[in-house]
């Protein structure tokens, strides 16, 4: 029993996780048809805005050392102006481009923003040490879980709601996900492109510094790679989610999430370093059954 | 000055032209029919107008303000407003959601609700499925939401791109009594692609005929139905001579 809610957190964490990376990525997806590479970057970049910016292997807590009430705030701030500066100072110029330029210019530019840190940061993975206390065990129904799988799990669902709530009650979320749907239809009724992406962007680059704050309460690690790994799982998550579909992204997040947890505590012990091979496996699956995308409803075919 | 203004505008698709040198004005409350065959340039006409195709050569104005170089969205906020061809209503959205994208450009917020309640009275199966999805409504009713989601942004000017196609001949009408009874009610200036010239002239107003992406005719629409020029714009003056 116990082992059962443990896997149950365990999946519900990590998925929540790739559901708020995913649903990054798909916002912007929905209305620039941008697969957003350097999402990752964000994450990253986030991470290291908590700690002073030099190459000692000794991370200083910066940020990371104002209180929690302050500190989320302004890094969600952070996040997304980091996204709207990018988006600003390279995706703006690039509307009319095809969206491969676009998708190798998103590469480019994580590019760019993981050796920006590496020349501020330097290459060696640093410890930090971020609400430390979130990582003891408390007890919960027989197992034994760290306060913070609680929190991830609860923020995941708090996020999930209140975008859904942004995008269904105001006039902003009207706008995006009418341009989601149609964009040059939308720009025909007055919905200003500008406004629309970079409320896209704003919201993307603040997800990704939610995602930031709990890697880095999770693993104690600021690393320049760390975007790369997460980037990946969550644009598969999009892509298996049906690419826009915001639902879409967090089911496919939170069943990648589940299913990473199931291989690891079912698959017998000596493939068990393999269990990204039997991930990835289930990934080609799930494309080949449904290339559209698993959360596509049927009735979603492309208009006439 | 004319409501809308069109001088010698060209649009080209790489080296491919849609549009040459065409010259056209609108008078403020006209109705104006525009006819051609398939590939006359009718929809790229509307999209020069609209700011979605961007034009090689000429300048477009309404009521003087100059429209060639702005965003489509920019020239939405002056008081131009489309129902395109193909209805493009937003499926994933509700019938009262669609209705609302297009008022956020409008300064009167205030003004809102009482224009919607406006388009359910006009359009009651509008009103009784406000909350539905608007891909689950019917070809006609798309068109209709698509007419009502127009207005919502309170045009001067409406475009309305083959408002007949895939519509039964009874619900053409229906679109078409609409589109008449709202010009006379707001004053509306109407830019319509038609196909059909004998629709046109049973609607009655001017009839402007591009063929080849250039306009060879320009008068009544009702006229139009007797003359050759209809046939030539169809099917080319030689053919017309062989028929003689």
């Amino acid at each position: 029993m116990s082992s059962a809610v443990q896997l149950f957190f365990d999946a519900a964490s990590l998925g929540g996780i790739y559901a708020m990376a995913a649903l990054g990525i798909a916002l912007i997806f929905g209305v620039m048809n941008l697969v957003n590479f350097a999402h990752g970057e964000y994450i990253a970049f986030c991470v290291f805005a908590l700690i002073v910016p030099s190459t000692e292997a000794v991370a200083v807590m910066f940020l990371g050392k104002a209180p929690a009430i302050l500190l989320i705030p302004i890094l969600l701030a952070i996040g997304g102006a980091a996204a709207v500066a990018s988006e600003y100072v390279v995706f703006r110029h690039m509307r009319k481009a095809t969206p491969v330029a676009m998708m190798i210019s998103s590469f480019a530019l994580g590019f760019i923003i993981q050796n920006a840190l590496l020349a501020v940061y330097g290459g060696r993975p640093k410890a930090i040490s971020l609400w430390p206390d979130l990582n003891t065990p408390i007890a919960l129904a027989g197992a034994q879980l760290p306060l913070l799988q609680l929190i991830v799990i609860l923020t995941t669902l708090v996020v999930v709601c209140a975008l859904a709530l942004l995008l269904k009650k105001t006039r902003l979320g009207l706008e995006m996900r009418a341009a989601a749907e149609n964009f040059t239809m939308a720009r025909l009724l007055g919905v200003r492109a500008n406004v629309v992406i970079t409320g896209a962007f704003a919201l993307s680059g603040a997800l990704a510094a939610a995602v930031a704050l709990i890697m880095a309460t999770q693993t104690g690690v600021a690393d320049v790679r760390m975007g790369g790994q997460i980037m990946l799982v969550a644009f598969i998550a999009t892509v298996i989610g049906g690419l826009g579909s915001l639902p879409g992204a967090v089911a496919a997040g939170f069943l990648i999430g589940a299913a990473s947890i199931l291989l690891q505590g079912f698959l017998p012990l000596e493939v068990r370093p393999f269990r990204d091979a039997f991930l990835y496996t289930l990934v080609i699956i799930c494309l080949l059954a449904r290339p559209q995308g698993l959360f596509v409803p049927s009735s979603a075919k492309p208009r006439i | 000055m004319s409501k809308l203004g069109v001088f010698d505008v060209s649009v080209r698709y790489g080296k491919v032209p849609a549009l040459t040198d065409v010259t056209l004005h609108l008078e403020e409350g006209e109705r104006v029919f525009i006819s051609g065959p398939n590939g006359a340039g009718k929809s790229s006409l509307l999209g020069a107008i609209s700011g979605a195709v961007a034009t090689s050569h000429g300048r477009i104005e309404m009521d003087g303000d100059l429209l060639t170089g702005r965003s489509p969205e920019a020239i939405a906020r002056l008081g131009l407003s489309m129902v395109p061809e193909g209805r493009e209503i937003f499926g994933s959205l509700s019938v009262d959601e669609n209705l609302r994208v297009g008022t956020g450009l409008r300064r009167d917020r205030n003004a809102v609700e009482g224009d919607i309640a406006e388009i359910y009275d006009a359009f009651p199966i509008l009103g009784e499925r406000r909350n539905a999805s608007a891909g689950a409504l019917s070809g006609g009713q798309q068109q209709m939401l698509a007419i009502g989601r127009a207005l919502m942004t309170n045009p001067k000017l409406m475009m309305v791109d083959e408002p007949s196609l895939g519509l039964a001949p009874k619900i053409v009408d229906q679109v078409y009594d609409t589109l008449v009874q709202l010009q006379e009610d707001r004053g509306l200036t109407l830019l319509i692609v038609e196909q059909s010239s004998t629709r046109a002239a049973r609607v009655g107003g001017r009839m402007i005929l591009l063929r080849s992406g250039s306009v060879v005719g320009d008068g009544n629409a009702a006229d139009f139905a007797e003359t050759d020029l209809l046939s030539e714009a169809y099917f080319g003056k030689s053919n017309q001579e062989v028929a003689q």
